[in-house]
């Protein structure tokens, strides 16, 4: 056994305790995490000599050579120093690191990744963390302006995204184009694309865990972030005598400000967020740690302001109104009892809404979906094993409706309640210095259903050497929540409904097999081969009819399977970066018929880099991926429409509706896309503070990317139009950091 | 109407989220494809109150036919509108009670031989048995078979339109008619010059006010504009009207329509008219350029002025200093011989600090267009010319429109 406590600098140069380290041997799969005093115990060990590695963000590694005797514990203090490279605007990241995840679990398709390691990837006007994870392997992106998921030839609506835990539905903004995550607010993200443990449910693909920055130095720090798109700010401290962290962030878009305070032009769109957070240590080993997020998206425009043209006036148009946007607000409790077992209780409350509003009650229509959700985990960590069991129950509020004030019609209005609840366990046993098997249980049941489930998880790990480990898992997982959005290349937001009695239950088994080798301490590289089989997968019902109930999805099965390979390389100093490389097949089939979804893409790679010397910071992205389907327009069929008060044909309309012919569904394919991102920053220190000015050039040398192919047989030649994806896309902007 | 309104919400969201790609999308490329084959295509409607049943036929667009979308002309429907007409089919309708009906194509009896692909029975609505099937039958004359079916609802038919008066400003119409057996919707319409509002709905009532908005424009104009007679018409409808007309494809996918022609697209399917108002839409005549406005001249000018009269109103106010009020109404014609149409048509128009400019419709539609008129007013005299007509005008305004 190794006991003893994890120390750093405090400011005074007293040794200070250092919570939340991450203590662990190499090769053997024994981890565990300094506690609030900065105390820890390593048990059973092998006899010999070992190396005890120490990590906490914002510092550098510490390596001690250790000596275990059989039946002896050895006392060691350790000393962390702080890395002066991040000193300037650490943001502490509480997640074990990917190198510790290795050592500890079997992590099967699990990647952790800090926010230092994200700094410095090339953005498209804002950094944004859901465009970085895009550039990892499993997930593609249908086009640059979509920063939804697919995962291993999932959906969008297949993904989890938990902020501190708590769930956060549509986390996008402007239809898609950019995440609700402020890069400022980030800590850290773990992304599980596969074979998930037991804790997790409700999603197919993946789990996106998005973890709020903590800072843990004294006094008070900030961030600005000031682009051509908007404004972020973040301040953050301690209170308490350092028992306390809170921070508070916020950002919006100026386009709208902007242009017409210098032009005539109308830009009637912006977005707003706001992210909070704090954290108190109480007495008795009790941890409150609270996070709030709004966000705002807001597209208002009088059609009639938008033109200034005196002759023809447009006063006679009328007006949009577009809201949409998000919250969460989550509290979590933790006590430590004793050195082995965690108490974990969560409760959240999380919303999504829109409404959209055409000629000021002329046509409504709206989505809201709100959860109230509890949740509790005990986690008992034994010689070998590491117990976990919980629950969680969530109750949801989801109404869609759409009518006219106008007309007093109401073309419908769907309202559901339903309440999820499961229960889990799980186990992590240490079988030996060669052996980890994670096993677990969900157990799920739907009000409004008789459905009961139970999703059984396994995952394994052999370490045929140290650095070197074999993987395997398997799981089932179901999901009671579904979009409505279609299997479009535009994805502006999920509009959700529940299974209930009319809708089925989604669910898929995953089964994945890999290899992992880190190399060194700073790199690793790890195949995965995956298959997911889609028991029944929902998709919009393009034909429903509003009248009835039950048809709003049609259901499939599927199947996906392909190969995932990522190389890393992240020292502390330096280059870093990482190679991705996806391989990917994906069908679904119903009635016979079987077909390439819309995310199926054949070879998907993404070379990124950051170079950081000792002002200067460089990053790039090269990506290339083979095409996605689409279905050909083989036609149009001319919309005429019948005058009942005349009992004549007609158009109908002053313009001539063609409505286009779909051939066979998704048979075609876009041609391959590739593209270069660049980033260029240099640091200022001027009063204590960091001021980083910086330069991003998404596409580069202006790669022609299709987004989408437009027919036309209005014309007597029939053409095909190609319409670019992100042309040569320059941005700019001034990070400070104090 | 959630099938609809979930493609319309899409439609919506598609046009702005292109038109946020716009600010940096660009065409990259552009090429000549090959024309697939045309298909069959099929609009026909058997109606309660027509005279006489028309269906359509013609060949879906394959770019071998340019649109020019020249004026539409009502006894041309395809031919004026640029369709690929098929013409030479046997067009048969089977009745409920056994009768096989064999339309006739309009190209073969009308004299300036316009009509091709336009096939009409001789059965007057009236004799339609109601909750019957009719099967329509369609063989080309290159052997292509189509097929289709219909089921007529119930309800008694509103043959003649009811007058009204609505001031947009002031009322509020409610509008209700009797539930109907066999109709899987009503279908709402609102002529308006911009285009009709309609809608399907499950309800036997709704209420229309006076500031409502046509959202199938992307302008969102008002549905009720002052000046203008405008009708509407309430149908009980077949599922097949319903389905094809409340459905769409999507403009990328080219999936949604429901189709229930075999052998080609379209639709076959039935209404009845339970409801027919004609409305006058009226609105205070507040503003100094509102009112009625008379022609004011000699008597040798007052002969050869084409126009005598004009009722303005002030359609919709601006929104910001450098445009102009919209303005809408209608004029009278002198009477002549050689001014044929309507006696009484509608306007359009602006007027921005006393300077006004008017459309004059050929008939109550904004897409045509038969004179220009542009002038200033000058306290309640307005002077001006016509573009077409030409000569000064002069009119005098007489106070508000009275009734």
């Amino acid at each position: 056994m190794v006991a003893g406590r994890v120390l750093v600098s405090a400011d005074t140069g007293a040794p200070a305790p250092a919570a939340g380290a991450s203590l662990s041997i190499a090769g053997s799969g024994v981890i565990t995490t300094s506690g609030i005093d900065g105390r820890y115990a390593l048990e059973n060990l092998p006899v010999g000599n070992v190396t005890l590695r120490v990590r906490l963000t914002g510092h550098r590694l510490a390596e001690r050579t250790v000596r275990i005797r059989a039946a002896d514990t050895v006392r060691l203090d350790i000393t962390l120093q702080t890395d002066a490279q991040l000193l300037a605007a650490v943001l502490t990241d509480a997640r074990a690191s990917d190198a510790e995840l290795f050592l500890s679990k079997p992590n099967i398709s699990t990647l952790a990744m800090s926010a230092a390691s994200m700094t410095g990837v090339p953005a498209v006007g804002e950094p944004d963390l859901i465009r970085l994870v895009q550039l990892l392997p499993g997930i593609s992106a249908r086009n640059d302006y979509n920063t939804g998921l697919n995962v291993r030839g999932g959906e969008a609506d297949q993904n989890l995204v938990l902020l501190d835990g708590y769930p956060i539905y549509n986390p996008f903004h402007l239809g898609g184009l950019f995440s609700t995550f402020m890069d400022a607010t980030v800590g850290g993200i773990e992304l599980r694309t596969g074979a998930f443990p037991s804790r997790y449910g409700g999603r197919l693909s993946s789990v996106l865990e998005v973890t709020s920055a903590v800072e843990t130095r004294p006094g008070l720090h900030g961030n600005a972030d000031i682009s051509a798109l908007g404004a972020t700010g973040r301040l953050a401290g301690i209170f308490g005598g350092g028992r306390g962290t809170w921070s508070v962030a916020g950002r919006r878009t100026y386009a709208d400000a902007t242009t017409s305070l210098f032009t005539n032009t109308i830009f009637p769109y912006h977005f707003s967020d706001f992210h909070g957070t704090g954290t108190y240590a109480l007495p008795g080993n009790v941890n409150v740690a609270v996070t709030g997020y709004a966000g705002r998206d807001v597209l208002r425009a009088n059609l009639a302001q938008f033109e200034s043209d005196s002759v023809v006036t447009k006063s006679n148009r009328g007006q949009w109104a577009f809201d949409w946007g998000n919250r969460v607000l989550g509290a979590t409790i933790t006590k430590e009892i004793g050195d082995r077992v965690r108490l974990e209780q969560k409760f959240s409350a999380s919303s999504f809404a829109t409404t959209l509003d055409l000629g000021g009650g002329a046509f409504a229509q709206r989505s809201n979906i709100g959860d109230v959700r509890a949740a509790g985990a005990l986690l008992a960590t034994a010689t070998s094993h590491d117990v976990s069991l919980g629950y969680d129950v969530a109750r949801q509020r989801i109404r869609y409706a759409s009518g006219s004030e106008q007309t007093g019609s109401n073309d419908f209005d769907i309202e559901q309640r339903p309440v999820t609840s499961a229960a889990w366990i799980g186990d992590m046993w240490r079988l030996s210095s060669h052996w980890l098997v994670e096993s677990g249980l969900r157990a799920e049941a739907l009000s409004g259903r008789d459905w009961f489930a139970l999703s059984p998880r396994a995952s394994l790990k052999y370490f045929v050497a140290p650095d070197l480990a074999l993987t395997a898992g398997v799981g089932r997982v179901t999901q009671t929540l579904h979009s409505l959005s279609g299997d479009g290349p535009l994805r502006y937001f999920d509009t959700w409904l529940a299974s209930d009695s009319f809708i089925p239950v989604a669910t898929a088994w995953h089964y994945v097999a890999g290899v992992e080798e880190r190399v060194r301490d700073a790199g690793s590289v790890r195949v995965e081969g995956y298959a997911k089989r889609y028991d029944r997968v929902l998709e919009a019902n393009p034909f429903e009819d509003p009248r009835v109930r039950g048809d709003e999805f049609l259901s499939a099965t599927g199947l996906a399977y392909g190969v995932d390979m990522i190389a890393r390389w992240q020292p502390r100093t330096g280059a870093a970066g990482w190679v991705s490389y996806s391989y990917g097949m994906s069908t679904r089939s119903r009635d016979g018929v079987t077909w390439a979804p819309g995310n199926d893409r054949r070879h998907d790679l993404n070379v990124v880099g950051t170079w950081r010397m000792s002002k200067y910071q460089l990053g790039a992205r090269f990506g290339f991926a083979t095409g996605t389907p689409y279905t050909p327009i083989v036609g149009g069929v001319t919309r005429r429409i019948y005058d009942p008060s005349t009992d004549r044909w007609g158009t109908g309309d002053p313009t001539i509706l063609i409505e286009s012919i779909g051939g066979s569904r998704n048979s075609a394919r876009y041609p391959v896309t590739h593209r270069l991102d660049l980033n260029a920053s240099r640091d200022f220190m001027t009063r204590g503070a960091r001021v980083s000015p910086y330069l991003s050039v998404a596409n580069a040398y202006n790669a022609p990317n299709v987004f989408v192919y437009l027919f036309k047989y209005s014309t007597d030649v029939p053409t095909r139009r190609a319409i670019s994806q992100f042309p040569i896309l320059p941005s700019a902007g001034v990070r400070v950091a104090f | 109407m959630r099938g609809c309104a979930l493609r319309f919400d899409g439609a919506r969201l598609l046009l702005m989220a292109v038109a946020i790609a716009a600010v940096s999308a660009c065409e990259v490329e552009k090429i000549v494809i090959a024309p697939p084959p045309r298909e069959l295509a099929l609009h026909g409607v058997l109606s309660a109150s027509a005279p006489s049943q028309v269906v359509l036929l013609e060949r879906t667009r394959n770019g071998s036919i340019s649109i020019y979308a020249p004026s539409f002309d009502l006894e041309s429907a395809l031919g004026s509108d640029s369709g690929i007409a098929e013409g030479k089919a046997r067009v048969t309708l089977t009745t409920p009670d056994g009768q096989v009906v064999r339309a006739i194509e309009d190209v073969t009896v009308n004299i300036d031989r316009s009509g091709t692909g336009v096939y009409r029975f001789y059965l007057p609505g009236s004799t339609l048995l109601r909750g019957a099937a009719y099967r329509l039958s369609v063989e080309t004359a290159r052997g292509e078979v189509l097929t289709a079916e219909t089921s007529l609802p119930g309800g008694v038919t509103a043959a003649v339109a009811e007058p009204a008066t609505f001031d947009r400003a002031r009322d509020t119409m409610m509008v209700s008619w009797p539930a109907v057996a066999g109709a899987s919707s009503y279908f709402v319409r609102i002529e308006t010059p911009f285009g009709p509002r309609s809608f399907f709905t499950d309800s036997t009532r709704i209420r229309l006010t006076g500031d409502l908005r046509n959202v199938e424009l992307d302008a969102l104009p008002r549905v009720f504009i002052p000046g203008f007679p405008q009708t509407i018409t309430v149908s009980a409808v077949d599922a097949n009207y319903y389905d094809w007309f409340r459905t769409h494809n999507a403009a990328l996918s080219g999936r949604g329509l429901i189709n229930r022609v075999t052998g080609g697209i379209g639709v076959f399917g039935s209404l009845v008219r339970l409801m027919f108002k004609d409305i006058d839409v009226t609105a205070p005549q507040l503003e100094p350029i509102a009112g009625r406005f008379d022609f004011a001249g000699t008597r040798d000018e007052g002969l050869s002025t084409p126009y005598v009269q004009l009722n303005l109103y002030v359609e919709s106010a601006a929104s910001r200093s450098d445009q102009g009020d919209a303005l809408s109404g209608n004029y009278l014609k002198r009477s002549t011989l050689s001014l044929p149409g309507c006696p009484v048509c509608g306007l359009l128009g602006t007027v921005k600090n006393g300077h006004v400019e008017l459309a004059f419709l050929r008939a109550w539609s904004a897409r045509d267009t038969a004179e220009f008129f542009t002038g200033d007013l000058f306290g309640d005299t307005l002077v001006g010319r016509y573009r077409g007509a030409g000569g000064v005008a002069r009119l005098i305004r007489r106070g508000p429109v009275t009734r």
